[in-house]
């Protein structure tokens, strides 16, 4: 358990602290694309979350937020 | 998926729950353009073999689109479950009779059989609500209710998530909380844990309906690396409060040498058992932590998708998960997408494939298969299209197979003869259509 | 955030000799020279075909263009896609009654220090930057229409 919270907290600061990571705001013509969403289908993606948190006893992890044409 | 299937139907509905949690920003049917009114439905078969489950389910998203990127969605979902579903008891090489959860009849399995029930025929009612707004420059907000319903099970929750960009819109830092009420009427009434299956008509071992709470946390962020790669990493926390056991489920009594199940005979005039079964146990706690990491890179049209989860938690399942999907376009309007998973996990701490009659009785024990040590593959194909009218149809196809392996020292005796865990072969079909 | 005439007219020229010269097939792909519209209040506006706010700005700025040019107002809607078919496709839903200009490498959106798509800048007579809007909020355009009227109502300095 200490070990996934560290593992966790590494890999987030590692990402916070990539400041100077990424593209242009004009630059996201691909991460604007449908399939570039992190979530492409809601139904597809609670389906299969729902399928598999009835046979197995894991359930969920997704995330969500970010990515996209981060227009607005 | 019967109620017995999971582990109580709270267990689904904060699967629902995490699944809001995890829904990620609506898309429109074409993140491009804006419809007022954005609809995703779909058909779903889940049919496992062997006379197991079956699941019928219609499912609709609505979204309406306010000014300036205010969303409001609705969705619904409606199940109709049949089928049989292991009641945790293990096989015999005689016909064994067990006394239905209703306590009001009994049902015969063959010598041989894996012991399946099917009292269960159900239908259940699932709706859930959001709505979401952009908060100052850079951050938003989603705020939403669940709510679902079957004839022995009720379910409430709340969910809120709250995203904030930075650098430009390249990290995003994102934080969601879901609370369920759940509460569980079993058919009968719960029984006394490790108590044993009475006669029909005997319900001197039953109370009545259970409740269970369910917190989960996430937090997680979301990098743009490049152009063509976005990747994100969340940490979740759940912990379930109540009710946890299967009011279902039993475990087989067995003979501390021969491993067979102990045998018993009605009361006279009486219908029951014919061996003797104890109702499971679980804890009345579950604290799980889960780290998710999620990569998509787009190479000339093409959109690889690839996530991995470690899950652990307090009854000493520890989970790893690995899902891969593969879009490849054909022209403008179509595309293929395969899809590989394999997930692995670790047998819970109380899990046992049958209780011996010379060890004292454990405080917790299931015999549950889905609380078992085995591993599970899906591999399946989705074909999608858009149609005349610039809608989008797609229809997927899935074989799910579970692998279970019970450790050798829970093995007693003539068990060791059978096949104690049969696969679990099911298969998945969708048809999606947004418009 | 002021920058002299002058400066913003030899930037924009260096700008768009060391970008790609826009194809002729392009409707007004011209060079743009900011000193043809010295006097003028000008609108700087980047935009792109996949940006979803552009569609809702579209109108908006054609609105602006067609109440406000005689007073003197030009727009320059400056287009950001990779790929100048998405940027015709667009055009053809969403026609624009302004001028259109091509910077696919992103010279110009970097000069201005674009942060988020789309973005616009107005560019008072004297040709320094008075305004800039990040995004396209339909709630704020009376705000985004009183910063072009404060510029346009502004005496020169000559």
């Amino acid at each position: 358990m200490k070990r996934t919270v560290g593992i966790a907290a590494v890999t987030t600061l590692l990402c916070a602290g990539c400041s100077s990571m990424g593209v242009e705001p004009w630059e996201r013509d691909i991460l604007a694309k449908d399939e570039m969403q992190l979530t492409t289908d809601e139904i597809e993606a609670a389906t299969d979350d729902h399928i598999y948190f009835s046979k197995e006893a894991s359930s969920g992890g997704r995330g969500f937020g970010g990515g996209g044409c981060g227009c607005n | 998926m019967t109620r017995s299937d999971n582990r109580s139907i709270s267990v689904t509905l904060a699967a629902a729950t995490c699944s809001l949690l995890g829904g990620g920003i609506p898309a429109p049917v074409d993140a491009q353009e804006e419809p007022a009114w954005d609809f995703n439905t779909s058909l779903l078969y889940y049919g496992e073999d062997d006379d197991r489950v079956k699941d019928y389910s219609v499912s609709a998203i609505a979204r309406r689109m306010f000014v300036d990127d205010r969303f409001l969605t609705i969705g619904l979902t409606v199940d109709v479950l049949t089928g049989a579903t292991p009641n945790g008891a293990i096989k015999q090489d005689v016909p064994q009779t067990f006394t239905r959860p209703s306590g009001d009849g009994a049902y015969t399995v063959a010598a041989g059989e894996l012991p399946l029930d099917d009292t269960f025929k159900d239908t259940r009612a699932a709706f859930t609500v959001s709505w979401q707004q952009p908060v100052g420059e850079t951050s938003l907000i989603n705020i939403g209710a669940s709510a679902s319903r079957e004839y022995d099970y009720t379910h409430i929750g709340l969910n809120a998530k709250f995203a904030r960009d930075f650098n430009r819109r390249n990290t995003t830092l994102s934080a969601g909380i879901a609370l369920s009420m759940d509460s569980l009427d079993p058919v009968g009434g719960a029984p006394t844990p490790l108590t044993p299956m009475l006669d029909v008509g005997d319900k001197s071992n039953r109370r009545g309906d259970e409740d269970k709470d369910v917190l989960d946390i996430v937090v997680g962020v979301t990098q743009v690396v490049s152009r063509n790669l976005i990747v994100q990493a969340n940490y979740s926390y759940s912990n379930s409060d109540g009710y946890l056991t299967d009011p279902y489920k039993v475990l087989s009594l067995v003979d501390s040498t021969t491993g067979d199940t102990l045998p018993r005979v009605p009361a006279p005039g009486a219908e029951g058992p014919s061996h003797q079964f104890l109702f499971e146990n679980r804890p009345d706690d579950r604290t799980k932590h889960s780290i998710y990491g999620q990569a998509k890179y787009y190479m000339n049209g093409k959109v690889l998708d690839a996530s991995y989860r470690f899950m652990t938690d307090d009854w000493e399942i520890d989970s790893h998960t690995v899902d891969l999907r593969y879009r490849i376009p054909f022209g403008a309007d179509r595309y293929f997408e395969p899809h590989l998973r394999f997930y692995t996990q670790t047998e819970a701490e109380f899990y046992m494939l049958s209780i011996s009659d010379s060890q004292p009785l454990p405080s917790f024990a299931s015999a549950d298969y889905r609380l078992g040590d085995f591993d599970a593959i899906t591999l399946g194909i989705k074909y999608g299209w858009k149609t005349r009218n610039d809608n989008e149809m797609s229809v997927r196809v899935e074989g799910y197979r579970q692998t279970g392996s019970i450790p050798g020292n829970q093995i007693i005796g003539n068990q060791a003869t059978r096949d104690n865990y049969p696969d679990l072969n099911a298969i998945i079909v969708q048809l999606g259509y947004r418009f | 955030m002021k920058k002299s005439l002058f400066l913003r007219v030899t930037l924009m020229a260096w700008a768009l000799a060391a970008a790609p010269i826009a194809s002729s097939d392009l409707p007004s792909g011209e060079r743009l020279d900011l000193s043809d519209y010295r006097g003028k209040v000008i609108v700087v506006d980047f935009w792109a075909s996949w940006c979803v706010p552009c569609r809702r700005s579209f109108p908006w700025l054609n609105a602006m263009n067609d109440k406000y040019a005689n007073d003197g107002l030009v727009i320059v809607g400056v287009n950001l896609d990779q790929d100048p078919a998405s940027a015709a496709e667009f055009l053809q839903e969403y026609p624009a009654r302004f001028q259109i200009r091509y910077d696919a490498s992103g010279t110009l959106a970097r000069e201005f220090n674009v942060q988020a798509m789309p973005s616009s800048f107005v560019i008072d007579r004297d040709g320094e930057i008075v305004a800039h809007h990040l995004g396209f909020k339909v709630r704020r355009q009376d705000d985004y229409e009183a910063a072009i009227v404060a510029a346009l109502q502004q005496e020169t300095r000559e």
